[in-house]
């Protein structure tokens, strides 16, 4: 395994808990793993397959994607859609022959800055081991 | 484009400058196309920091602005006043959280630098999309309408009216007061006395601020927080609609009460087998009678009646039930009582003490399952009921059946109209049932007393202040509303009408254009939450302040 591999990881957060608890994270001074980049987002209902199919195919080695817990996110219904979607997306990852746990699906509140470094820092890991993504190919922009 | 971004670093103190070196940050920075100036400056979000932005703004001419510092949580919004205070759109800044999410969290100094490098690139590229949005301030209208006129109708309406709000009371029935006018009296707890209802109906009465309207419904809703078209139905002598707009909308249309007939166990239809709100009636005239006309010598009360069928607990039906039993005690010499219940609710401060009243006074409480029959013998009425495993009965002359809240008849057409979602068990839901128990989705629309399920007079009337509270705290006469600004819009030359995104809004605030065949945001509901855009399979969905180019722009600098 090439030990000098860093993975860039995309985690989409949703500002009302997951950003949070990224946020409390920081201000309780955890480390987190760099390799992943944060995009906010009101909402995990705001992201599908577009926005996750390109962050892969544009070479992201992982995508995580949170949001609050099922029952509080604040526009009530929004991380069902996202769950829905997601199961989906992973079906579409098979059929383009990428590993599926690419694709992380979590819950994280506003006061779970441990768990959001836990996460974090686990798929970071996991991805490490998994190895470059194969059909990354990074446009210039 | 010929963009002006300026890029403003903080230092935050320490709490920046020691762990990212900012420095390379602005070498880095500075060669970017499209940067003006990037600039450092030791606590933005100081009085001094402020001034030093808004004049940077200014002088600088500047056409877009990015602040690296902390969390949007903490400054945003500090940061786009300062935008706003230097007459600069405030959605063409974007701000970078290089403390929480880089120097707090990356303990290696070139590491947090390189990723502090990464976003404020990102958000330099981000900003360079956004485009100005505009706020909008939309007249609100102060009066409310109040559905039903029980105890929490009433409640809602004499702490809404006032001098500057109107009130439309809006009662199916002929009269006001609901349930409540019709019991015999209140629990000793409560004071027993009826005549704090009366107090309450007279006071609406006389009150010219509010407007009732008895033996109507509302006909039609249309609008939203602060501008609603309501259309009122009246039927009887004065009928004929009226017309009016309000800001907000409280209802409080209480419940039914099981119909026992349902279920042929619980024996209504035989002879001296009564509802609790027959019997209401009959302690109200002062006549607890058989159909003999002599008064009865032994009575059974049975709980939980319609609790198996319904699969909830009405909460109050025991302590109605011991109401009963007291009365029955106090006022039919050598009465035999007996309470036939499932499980015995006594949820108050007062009730345990009620209740061992009763059992002092020779009330006998027998825990039953609930296969209860209640058969004709004779005479009399024979109640069998299961208890640890056996079958027992009793004979009586008279049954008591406390039935099951359920809701009331219209509740389902009602939440139709208004857009408002049910529970399980068909009363109107809660946002939250904990943390938020009397907002439903639609803002400005609320739900108080029984309406959201069983519930005693106190209660009710608790719900009601609170309505009153938020409705009083969020439309305040003469000041306008600002509705979200980040919304999403459906660009017509790409929706198909498939109507996916009419399902996904749990605002309501998507409605279908059958003439165009096209889907159309209300922005004045949208909140901005953005599900519609990720659902929409045309892409025709743009949310204003987090659209495609601008995530992809994200994307690819994450890439980077
Ligand atoms: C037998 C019995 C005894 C009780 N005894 C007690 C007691 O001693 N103490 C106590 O605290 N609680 C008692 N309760 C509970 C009490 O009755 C309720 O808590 C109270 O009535 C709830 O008030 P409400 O305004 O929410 O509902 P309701 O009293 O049901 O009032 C709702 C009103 O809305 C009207 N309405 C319904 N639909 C519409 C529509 N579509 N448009 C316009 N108007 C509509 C109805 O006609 C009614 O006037 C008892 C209940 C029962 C059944
Ligand atoms: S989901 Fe998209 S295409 Fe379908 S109706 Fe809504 S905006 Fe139009
Ligand atoms: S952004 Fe959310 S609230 Fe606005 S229209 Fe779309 S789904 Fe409804
Ligand atoms: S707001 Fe967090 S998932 Fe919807």
């Amino acid at each position: 395994m090439d030990t000098e591999f860093k993975p860039n990881i995309v985690g989409f957060l949703c500002n009302w808990c997951s950003y949070a608890g990224a946020d409390l994270a920081g201000s309780s001074k955890m480390e987190i793993e760099p390799s992943l980049s944060v995009i906010r987002v009101m909402c995990s209902s705001r992201i599908n397959s577009n926005l996750v199919l390109s962050s892969l195919l544009w070479g992201a080695d992982g995508v995580l994607v949170a949001g609050c817990h099922p029952g509080d996110c604040h526009y009530e219904r929004g991380n069902y859609y996202a769950r829905r979607r997601f199961a989906l997306l992973k079906k579409i990852l098979e059929v383009l022959d990428l590993e599926p746990d690419r694709l992380q699906l979590s819950w994280i509140s506003a006061s779970e800055g441990k768990r959001y470094s836990e996460v974090v820092n686990t798929f970071a890991e996991h991805i490490s081991q998994a190895g470059p993504n194969s059909l990354a190919h990074n446009p210039k922009v | 484009m010929n963009g002006q971004i300026g890029v403003y670093i903080c230092e935050c103190g320490p709490n920046i400058k020691d762990r990212i070196d900012i420095d390379k940050v602005i070498e880095d920075i500075s060669s970017l196309g499209d940067v003006k100036t990037v600039k450092r400056f030791p606590l933005l979000c100081s009085n001094d920091g402020k001034k030093f932005l808004e004049e940077e703004i200014k002088k600088e001419d500047l056409s877009h602005l990015v602040v690296a510092a902390c969390s949007p949580r903490e400054h945003e919004k500090t940061f786009m006043d300062v935008c706003e205070q230097a007459d600069f759109n405030p959605y063409l800044f974007q701000l970078i959280n290089i403390r929480e999410h880089c120097a707090w969290m990356i303990s290696d100094k070139n590491e947090a630098t390189a990723k502090a490098i990464k976003y404020i690139r990102a958000g330099i590229r981000r900003v360079a999309l956004h485009r100005p949005l505009e706020k909008k301030e939309i007249e609100s209208i102060p009066d409310v309408l109040v559905i039903g006129g029980g105890v929490s109708g009433l409640e809602a309406s004499l702490s809404l009216a006032g001098k500057d709000r109107r009130v439309y009371l809006v009662e199916k029935t002929g009269s006001l007061g609901g349930m409540a006018k019709k019991l015999s009296q209140l629990l000793p707890n409560q004071g027993s006395n009826l005549s704090l209802i009366d107090e309450k109906v007279e006071q609406v009465h006389n009150n010219e601020n509010i407007l009732v309207s008895t033996s109507s419904t509302v006909g039609d809703v249309r609008g939203f927080l602060g501008n609603f078209e309501i259309v009122i139905h009246t039927d009887g002598e004065t009928s004929g609609f009226r017309k009016a707009q309000v800001g907000a909308i409280v209802v409080a249309t209480g419940f039914d009460v099981f119909d026992p007939e349902e279920n042929s166990q619980y024996g209504y239809g035989i002879d001296n087998v009564f509802t609790a709100q027959e019997f209401e009636e009959q302690i109200k005239s002062g006549n607890v009678l058989l159909k003999s006309g002599k008064p009865p010598e032994s009575v059974a009360i049975i709980h939980c009646v319609g609790r198996k069928e319904r699969g909830y607990c009405s909460k109050v039906c025991c302590c109605y039930s011991i109401k009963f039993a007291h009365y029955l005690k106090d006022n039919l010499s050598n009465v035999n009582v007996s309470e036939l219940y499932v499980d015995l609710c006594l949820p108050h401060k007062s009730d345990q003490e009620y209740f061992e009243e009763a059992k002092k006074k020779g009330v006998h409480f027998v825990r039953s399952e609930e296969e209860i029959n209640v058969n004709q013998k004779g005479d009399q009425i024979e109640v069998e009921y299961h208890s640890e495993g056996k079958t027992d009965s009793i004979v009586v002359d008279m049954v008591v059946l406390a039935p099951a809240m359920i809701p009331s008849g219209d509740t389902p057409e009602l939440a139709h109209l208004l857009n408002i979602p049910l529970d399980k068990s068909g009363f109107f839901k809660e946002i939250h049932e904990v943390l938020d128990p009397i907002s439903t989705p639609i803002e400005g629309i609320y739900i108080a007393g029984c309406a959201t399920g069983p519930k005693n007079i106190p209660e009710s009337i608790v719900q009601s202040q609170a309505a009153s509270g938020k409705i009083l705290s969020s439309l305040i006469p003469g000041e306008k509303i600002v509705p979200e600004v980040k919304v999403s819009e459906i660009r017509e030359e790409f929706c198909t009408g498939c109507q996916t995104c009419l399902s996904v809004c749990f605002y309501g605030a998507i409605r279908f254009d059958s003439f165009k065949g096209i889907s159309v945001v209300n922005e004045a509901i949208c909140r901005g939450c953005g599900s519609c855009v990720g659902s929409c399979p045309s892409g025709a969905i743009r949310s204003k302040h987090f659209t495609y180019p601008q995530l992809y722009r994200e994307i690819l600098e994450a890439l980077r």
